[in-house]
């Protein structure tokens, strides 16, 4: 029986500048329930334009992007995002900030407020609910957008170059929300250009190539969970899959 | 790290700020010293230098204070004060107005942008102050109305310009996140439009406060000749120099008062915007 798939990219291609630059090109992709799925390509390939259009952000210009068997024309409510710029509102403090997704959807004040107490303790943040994003560093921040995103309790996240270097934190948080309490998204994928963060999260890797991007390699990752940056650094496995990683991000040709 | 440390570290990083804020204190108090020493050193030089001239182009401040007792005690200043005030304060709410709305609807619509903007950039491309005589005429000389005009006219355009600025500048990532959430187009105007123009809007406003005063004192010497503008022209004439800085003074203190206010206010509702310096 074929594992059920949540989300599937079929035959996507994207251009900018009326036609002259394709970020994209008849791209296939199948994430399937419960799992984690890390795209990895060269900065500028179009991975975050990816993202978006999984989200039904920007539209494609052929092919198609289905969640849950229907096609994405806007962004769903089972579906949540965290962005690379982080996107919080610098006039509305920790709370307001995670609420705004869930005062959106219509949850009942009640709810909203039980959600968003957890999702802020979950993120490491209790004690800052009524700081404003400007007062907090750069890992806080992000672990505000992260909050935001999980309080929706959302059947797919979608997270755009969450961590870079900056927050080990956010990582483990993501590992442990269903363990904490909290909801945890069955199905994730990460738009990323760590190669060492893409092994520690992924169950497969995704590599693109450069712009016009296209699917270079899909890479299964055979290290067992639960795994961390630390832990994956030390598997026998991690630097051949490391190797392989970044050989087909740096090969020109196909 | 686990998240039980990353709480504990956060709990002194609250502690670091509370640091940071006490410091940021006393710096401001410093700041203070520094305003406050520099008028007192130029009163002093003033004081001493001023008996040396012509008293009929230049008197020290201790006249120019018991010139303030005076006025005060006869009531002109007061009645002055009030009459500017009204002029001052019906022209800049007609400002606020018509400014926050043409500048929302410019800033949003297409259309309203394109009728508006070829008038605006005349009008303010133009010296208002040459635009006084026309609207003394249009409103017939005739009671406060061309002097509110003409604070109305000096106002506007920080605050029209600076709104519109506001909303078209918004925040394209907050965009995102709004359509991102599925956000109702009057949500996206409360949690997202509206909050990023504040500042904008603020700034304008002090612009505008400074551009008010100007009007209005431009119309008490151009148009009928009351309020604080009457009390400059009318003591410049006999020569009493130290009656004629008393409400200069006192139109200095209004604009001091007034654009500290807004910066206030602007910390409070935008603390985020506030620079270190």
């Amino acid at each position: 029986m074929a594992v059920a798939e949540r989300l599937v990219v079929e035959r996507a291609s994207k251009t900018f500048s009326g036609g002259e630059l394709t970020v994209f090109a008849d791209l296939d992709l199948a994430v399937r329930d419960q799992e984690s799925v890390c795209v990895l390509g060269p900065s500028g390939c179009g991975k975050t334009t990816l993202l978006r259009a999984m989200h039904g952000l920007v539209g494609l210009d052929e092919g198609r992007i289905v969640v849950d068997g229907s096609v994405v024309l806007r962004p769903r409510s089972n579906v949540a995002m965290v962005f690379q710029h982080f996107g919080l509102m610098p006039w509305k403090s920790v709370t307001a900030n995670v609420a705004y997704g869930l005062e959106l959807a219509g949850v009942a004040r009640q709810e909203i407020a039980e959600r968003v107490t957890r999702y802020v303790e979950l993120v490491g943040l209790k004690g800052f609910e009524r700081s404003y994003p400007h007062t907090l560093s750069g890992g806080m921040q992000q672990r505000v957008g992260l909050a935001r995103a999980l309080a929706m309790e959302p059947d797919i996240l979608l997270m755009d170059e969450p961590f870079g270097s900056l927050d080990a934190q956010t990582r483990e948080i993501l590992q442990i929300t269903g363990v904490r309490g909290g909801r945890a998204p069955a199905t994730m994928v990460f738009i990323t250009h760590s190669i060492e963060e893409a092994i520690a999260l992924g169950d497969r890797i995704v590599v693109l190539s450069a712009r016009p991007a296209r699917i270079r390699e899909t890479i299964s990752v055979d290290i067992p969970r639960p795994r961390t940056v630390a832990s994956v650094v030390a598997h026998p496995r991690f630097v051949e899959l490391r190797d392989r990683c970044w050989r087909l991000l740096r090969e020109r040709t196909a | 790290m686990t998240v039980g440390e990353a709480q504990r570290a956060a709990g002194t990083r609250a502690g670091a700020l509370a640091a940071a804020r006490r410091r940021r204190l006393r710096l401001d108090l410093g700041d203070w010293g520094v305003r406050i020493g520099s008028v007192l050193f130029v009163l002093a030089v003033w004081e001493f230098v001023a008996p040396r001239f012509n008293p009929l182009i230049i008197r020290p401040p201790t006249h120019i204070f018991r010139a303030f007792g005076e006025l005060i005690a006869n009531g002109e200043l007061q009645e002055a004060l009030g009459q500017s005030l009204r002029e001052f304060s019906g022209g800049l709410v007609i400002a606020l107005t018509l400014g926050i709305l043409l500048g929302i609807a410019s800033g949003r619509y297409r259309f309203v942008y394109n009728a508006i903007d070829p008038l605006v950039s005349a009008l303010y491309s133009v010296p208002s102050v040459a635009l006084v005589p026309l609207i003394a005429v249009a409103f017939k000389f005739q009671g406060d109305a061309p002097r509110i005009a003409t604070v109305a006219l000096f106002a506007i355009f920080p605050i029209l310009i600076n709104t519109q600025q506001g909303v078209r500048n918004v925040d394209r990532g907050l965009l995102e996140v709004a359509k991102a959430f599925n956000t109702s187009e009057r949500r996206l105007w409360t949690d997202v439009i509206i909050p990023s123009a504040v500042p904008f809007l603020l700034a304008g406003v002090r612009l505008a406060i400074g551009r008010a005063l100007i009007g209005m004192i431009v119309s008490e010497f151009l148009v009928g000749l009351v309020g604080l503008g009457y009390l400059i022209i009318v003591y410049e004439n006999v020569f009493r120099i130290d009656r004629m800085f008393v409400p200069v003074i006192v139109v200095a203190t209004m604009g001091i008062v007034l654009m500290g206010l807004v910066q206030w206010i602007e910390g409070r509702v935008a603390p985020w915007t506030r620079r270190e310096q």
